[in-house]
């Protein structure tokens, strides 16, 4: 009688380490169980610069979504983003991919436009910026600065 | 019956071939007449002189003008901004931001000294939105790789953004504009315009 207690105990402990294991498999992996909630919006870049899936996508510094998929598409970079469906994105943002730091992660930044126009679950955000190197000195040094 | 076939065919094989080409190069042509008649201008030694320089930007100003939609950019650029502005701010911010931009394309433009223009290709879809890329090479046979993003007005292709080296420049001011209140955009963007 005894021993069975033990064995139920060790059992027990055994089906709880698994399935903290597997919460943090999930969590840390950023994997989605229930399906994604939220909608999809995909961009073409010129050069996605090692995006990789999973990758944040950021509206003025805050995370709101992850990259879902890239691919490779007339040799340019499609991907896919998938954004809260609270998150609206008017159809003339522009998404760009920047880096964290020097050389850091990459991620999508969303900068928000001003159309009434609001992007529907699949559509394109037209207006890309690839990733480049020393970006915005480029930008400011091509097109002056305010 | 088959020479009805054949007429119905012909008929096809010929309107597909009298509309594809007015269709297909379109926004790169009109970009094309457009940066020729600003070389032509700029190349031109009876406006070379110092004393002509008011001409010569007249000239370029007036090109640049019907290739431009400064109404499209403004809004763009604005972004959040544009929808809280009466329509008197708009038409005061679009003259400003017009003419912002004329200054820094004259600067761009007023050091040409013999750059070829390489024009690569053109996509457009359906919802009136197209793209032309072309390659500047300098004289130090750098390569500068320029996309202008373009949509169709009427007949007319009406460029809203320019990216250059995958920078767009609409991207560039929407940022700075918004890191300020739009009082202080204003007093910047006028005091940016009127100095010299």
């Amino acid at each position: 009688m005894k021993k069975f207690d033990i064995e139920l105990a060790v059992g027990l402990f055994m089906v709880a380490g698994i399935i903290c294991l597997g919460y943090l498999t999930i969590k840390l992996g950023k994997m989605e169980v229930l399906g994604d909630k939220g909608y999809e919006l995909q961009a073409v870049f010129a050069n996605s610069g090692g995006l990789k899936s999973g990758s944040p996508v950021v509206i003025a510094g805050v995370e709101v979504g992850r990259v879902k998929q890239i691919a490779l598409d007339d040799y340019e970079a499609k991907v896919v983003m998938n954004l809260p469906l609270d998150v609206k994105i008017q159809e003339d943002a522009i998404a760009s991919i920047k880096t964290k730091g020097l050389i850091g992660e990459k991620y999508v930044e969303i900068s928000v436009g001003g159309s009434e126009r609001i992007l529907e679950p699949g559509d394109l955000i037209r207006e890309t910026e690839p990733a480049v190197d020393l970006e915005q000195l480029i930008s400011n040094y091509v097109f002056g600065k305010l | 019956m088959s020479i009805h076939f054949l007429r119905v065919s012909l008929f096809l094989f010929f309107t597909l071939v009298m509309a594809l080409p007015s269709f297909a190069g379109q926004p790169m042509e009109q970009i094309r007449e457009t940066t020729d008649r600003i070389i032509a201008i700029v190349s031109d030694p009876v406006l070379k002189p110092p004393e002509k320089a008011e001409e010569r930007k007249r000239l370029i100003r007036q090109v640049v003008d019907e290739r431009f939609d400064w109404e499209e950019m403004s809004r763009r650029s604005l972004a959040r901004h544009w929808k809280q502005r009466t329509d008197d701010e708009k038409k005061e911010f679009i003259n400003l931001f017009g003419k912002l931009l004329e200054r820094t394309y004259l600067e761009q433009v007023g050091n040409y000294s013999g750059e070829k223009v390489l024009y690569l290709n053109e996509t457009i879809d359906e919802s009136g939105f197209g793209d032309v890329r072309i390659k500047i090479i300098t004289k130090q046979e750098t390569e500068i790789p320029v996309r202008y993003k373009v949509k169709k007005n009427g007949d007319g292709w009406y460029v809203y953004d320019i990216s250059v080296e995958g920078r767009s420049l609409i991207n560039n001011y929407r940022k700075q504009f918004q890191r300020m209140p739009y009082k202080k955009l204003l007093k910047q963007l006028k005091a940016k315009v009127t100095q010299e």
